[in-house]
């Protein structure tokens, strides 16, 4: 196709360009930020020697190798827990229409905050927790909370359950957009059709047909979701440990420790944290390795039937606690937002009333405003860089090369808490005194590659007759882009945009680091608050976090619908 | 003459200069010398007024207290109106952050340009940033409503943990630890170090305290290690109040680990878990998992019964061996590009009407620096105020025990890397 040269289509070229810089500029460079105080070179405490003191501090911290085995294990269980529990979900209702129902009922967690769910589930799980209350005293015979185990736990399993609820169903939406596409999903449950009418029990013959095929596709968000979880920091930081806490919470108070040294043993530690997660990965594709090799022969065995009930019970039972787990952490939530004194052991408040909601209401107004300017404004940019991106694709007939996808999936990929620190230090380097444009920048960092997946799938499935015959009748391609491409992907753009902003409201780490403090958000608010004093408020802030995503996809949905109905 | 000479070289420099000059030589000598320092503190303080006026002012300040926070907007209201200063309240959620962002500030040479114009510390985070020099130098013991602390009677308002202050902050306000329980499931609170022993033994797992190195945990393991060394004599003990020694540290620490590992079995979570705050302390005391807890802001435990973060019944009293009593200050760091609003700022929260609205139990409950002696009846009248009180805003044993004075800071690292070695890993 012989495209014009006219403004549009030179904005449209230099898009992609312009997307791999916005992501691999500051992620280097952030990494370069804590590479060399990492190994000893910090001007600042007059470190202007390289070595591997910075190391040998790490290393000699008591209890490292707990910390490292913490980041490790809860990561990979709860990764494993998470996509065991997808397969089993959708094998056991892969033809059912509680398919649909469970993606109903999961489809909200998305959205919520990691710190949010930690405190809903850290309020359900604590022994003053709702779980606690509705078995005592009668099952339990407590009247005074038990000094139990659950949270901060020191096997981290109370990171695992929250981590775990968290990614699963992210791992399950996205398989279920992966069994969306036309191309895939029904070619998919055609060989599924063929395979029962074969006489293979349907989730037999889910594992055997579909998953081989269907695992290709979620490899990388699963792996995105295991660095994630190694480093992240929220959810160790409200449910975990912290005798000795994990590797990222660990680097992130040596961060911000008052003895200013620590930075260097920081830095190392960061470094160590990028090892930690390629290990993870590399763990993970050698599990898939062996699966394969394991699996080869029983794959093809014939074997139609494996206990296929049995497992459906089991997964029945599974779902429902998963599922009445969510229900009863958001209930206890809105409970504590709307609680006067709530003594032990009862299940109900002693008094209802809205102070909570109003107090925190009237002081949330800067931080609300605040959040909602940066999310709109990363937002916008990011859906503007990737239809741009997308739109050159089209024009020069090829999707992005291998590199540049990985490389969208960058920020995902490495440790965030690695590079941010590092980021802080380059905005310092050029004096950037803006804190409004680089918490923007830094949230589009996370914002686009989400953006940019969930908006690439439509785009690229555009029935490219369209524009041909768009083209044939003499549209340019700024025309066709406006008014034919854009007009018919309405819907999925209000989708990513309403992703996008569930992104940037999220966003912890790189608000506080790139604010300077000074950019307060609902959910810099809602951290600080989760350790603090009151439960109420910090019930009012977290279900607050909920809200706003929940909103914006609410609006993303209806707003085609009503224009759809007002065309007719 | 230095001073003539800073005066002067802020406006019209070279005019005023030459005039100063001028009045120097044609004044009597004496004359001179004996109104100097006042009329130069004035035209000084009136040249700050003069420059600071219409800027804006970014506080960092800790910022998990809503009635803390409240007070610092009362705070930016009025110095809106005073000086028409935009004070902004940069929340945090710890201290330190200011340090790391002013250090690195230094380290990227931004000397001119700072975000950070005020910041809340004292302590640690103090001997830290005067350590690396990230602070303005002597500009405290100039304010004019510094003369109301008495800091010559008063050597506590010039130093800050042991560590004199050089006028690089200015005293805000002070506060002792006290201990909170619940009335109506603690018959008889433990009221010194060795019943808390004893009473963790009989009720396992309704006490803890804050992981180190944060600030309230240390602060109880401070109180301990003085109350545990209260026998020895005077030359040991005043090492406490000394930079920690290899040989000090052998002579007064083994007490404390002694008492750590009798105390930790009998802990909240056995000693495997700690808090990471007082505030979570306090959430678990509104939860009924702890039973007797302590703070150093003894106006918080009212506040959080009327938000009914803590049952009506919880009391509020001192332990009768001792109670640590801390100063806390504002320092503005050397890179501030506000720095005379920021004094302007920090001379407001000294005045008497600030200080007394501080101190109203409604309000925050920070107990005053100014030594009321000190005041005009004009100022004396701001703290007249008769206020109706919950109970528990009446601390038990507050006047029949002694406060204990903050240790040397080398002490606070001391312990918490030993603490983390001892206890850190479990």
């Amino acid at each position: 196709m012989i495209i014009a040269n006219t403004f549009f289509t030179r904005t449209v070229r230099t898009s992609p360009a312009i997307i791999i810089a916005l992501l691999v500029v500051p992620v280097l460079g952030g990494l370069l930020g804590v590479v060399l105080p990492a190994f000893g070179w910090f001007p600042a405490l007059g470190a202007t020697e390289f070595g591997l003191f910075g190391f040998e501090a790490l290393f000699a911290t008591p209890g490292i190798e707990r910390m490292l085995l913490l980041s490790y294990s809860t990561s990979l269980i709860s990764t494993l827990l998470a996509f065991l529990i997808t397969t089993l979900i959708l094998a056991s209702y892969f033809n059912s229409p509680w398919l649909k129902r469970i993606q109903r009922l999961l489809g909200p967690i998305l959205v919520i905050p990691h710190a949010a769910a930690a405190i809903a589930i850290g309020f359900l799980i604590a022994p003053s927790g709702f779980i606690s209350r509705l078995f005592s005293p009668w099952l339990t015979g407590w009247d005074t909370p038990p000094d139990w185990l659950f949270p901060h736990d020191p096997f981290g399993l109370s990171i695992i359950l929250g981590l775990a609820l968290k990614e699963l169903p992210f791992l399950l939406l996205i398989a279920l957009g992966v069994l969306a596409q036309p191309e895939i999903g029904s070619v998919l449950k055609q060989q599924h059709k063929v395979a029962s009418s074969l006489g293979y029990c349907p989730m037999t013959g889910f594992f055997k047909v579909i998953l081989p095929s269907l695992y290709g596709y979620m490899r990388l968000p699963i792996l995105a979701v295991l660095a994630y979880s190694s480093a992240s920091v929220e959810i160790p930081l409200i449910l975990g440990p912290n005798t000795p806490p994990t590797l990222a919470v660990a680097i992130m108070q040596w961060f911000s420790d008052v003895d200013l040294s620590l930075r260097i043993k920081a830095s190392s530690g960061a470094i160590v944290q990028i090892l930690v997660t390629l290990s993870l990965l590399l763990t993970w594709w050698g599990i898939e390795l062996l699966i394969k090799k394991c699996s080869a022969a029983w794959l093809t065995n014939g074997e139609r039937e494996h206990g296929g009930m049995l497992i459906k019970r089991f997964t029945n039972v599974v779902t429902f606690i998963m599922i009445s787990t969510i229900f009863l952490a958001l209930l206890g939530m809105v409970f504590w937002s709307f609680a006067g004194f709530w003594s032990y052991p009862n299940i109900l408040p002693d008094q209802f009333m809205t102070m909570h909601w109003q107090s925190a209401l009237t002081q949330m107004q800067t931080p609300l405003f605040n959040t909602l300017v940066i999310a709109f404004s990363s937002t916008v940019l990011a859906i503007i860089l990737t239809l741009l991106a997308l739109e050159s694709e089209q024009q020069s007939n090829k999707t992005i090369s291998a590199v540049s996808g990985l490389i969208i999936y960058l920020p995902l990929l490495i440790p965030s808490i690695a590079f941010l620190f590092g980021l802080v230090w380059m905005f310092e380097q050029v004096n950037s005194q803006h804190t409004y444009l680089n918490v923007v920048f830094a949230h589009l960092l996370f914002v686009l590659p989400y953006v940019f997946l969930s908006l690439a799938n439509s785009y690229r499935r555009l029935d490219p007759r369209f524009s041909s015959v768009a083209a044939s009748l003499g549209a340019p391609p700024s025309k066709i882009f406006w008014k034919l491409k854009l007009p018919l992907l309405i819907s999925p753009i209000l989708i990513a945009s309403a992703l996008g902003l569930a992104i940037s409201f999220s966003q912890y780490l790189p608000t506080l680091l790139a604010g300077a403090g000074r950019i307060n958000t609902i959910t810099t608010e809602a951290v600080t608050l989760a350790n603090g004093a009151s439960r109420r408020t910090s019930a009012v802030y977290a279900l607050m976090q909920m809200l706003l995503p929940a909103l914006f996809f609410i609006l993303a949905w209806l707003t085609p619908k009503i224009f759809s109905r007002a065309r007719v | 003459m230095q001073v003539v000479n800073k005066i002067c070289q802020h406006s019209f420099a070279g005019f005023y200069k030459a005039l100063c000059y001028l009045v120097l030589i044609l004044l009597p000598q004496h004359t001179v010398f004996a109104s100097e320092s006042q009329s130069n503190a004035a035209a000084m303080w009136e040249n700050i007024e003069m420059r600071g006026t219409k800027q804006s002012v970014y506080f960092h300040a800790w910022g998990g207290d809503q009635q803390i926070n409240n007070y610092i907007q009362w705070v930016a209201q009025q110095v809106k109106q005073q000086y028409d200063i935009d004070l902004h309240h940069v929340k945090l959620t710890d201290t330190s952050e200011a340090v790391s962002r002013v250090l690195a500030e230094k380290s990227a040479s931004n000397h001119r340009n700072g975000q950070v114009d005020l910041v809340w510390i004292n302590g640690a985070n103090f001997a830290s940033m005067a350590k690396h020099k990230l602070l303005a130098l002597d500009w405290a013991n100039k304010l004019p409503n510094f003369a109301l602390t008495n800091p010559d009677n008063n050597p506590a308002m010039t130093r800050d943990f042991g560590v004199p202050t050089e006028g690089m902050e200015a005293p805000w306000g002070q506060a002792a630890l006290t201990f909170y329980y619940d009335s109506l499931k603690v018959d008889q609170p433990p009221q010194t170090l060795t019943e808390l022993l004893s009473w963790t033994q009989q009720h396992p797992g309704r006490f803890t305290y804050p992981k180190p190195p944060e600030f309230l945990g240390m602060s109880f393991l401070k109180y301990a290690l003085i109350i545990l060394n209260e026998d020895q004599p005077d030359n040991i003990k005043e090492k406490l109040y000394q930079p920690a020694t290899a040989e000090s540290q052998a002579e007064i620490l083994p007490v404390l680990w002694q008492f750590l590992d009798q105390l930790h079995p009998n802990l909240w979570r056995q000693g495997h878990h700690f808090v990471s705050n007082g505030l979570a302390l306090r959430r678990l005391s509104g939860d009924g998992e702890l039973h007797v807890s302590f703070t150093f802001s003894a106006a918080e435990i009212p506040s959080a019964i009327a938000r009914y973060d803590l049952p009506d019944s919880t009391r509020s009293y001192r332990m009768l061996d001792g109670s640590l009593s801390n100063i806390h200050f504002v320092a503005i760091p050397y890179n501030s590009p506000h720095l005379d609003s920021a004094k302007l700022v920090a001379n407001f929260l000294l005045s008497p009407k600030a200080q007394a609205k501080k101190q109203q139990t409604s309000v925050w409950g920070d107990s005053s620096v100014l030594d009321l002696s000190q005041l005009s009846e004009a100022q004396h009248a701001y703290f007249d105020t008769t206020e109706k009180q919950h109970l528990s805003a009446s601390i038990i044993n507050i006047d029949n025990t002694r406060l204990l004075s903050e240790l040397h800071p080398s002490w606070s690292t001391i312990i918490t890397a030993q603490w983390l070695a001892r206890y850190g890993v479990q």
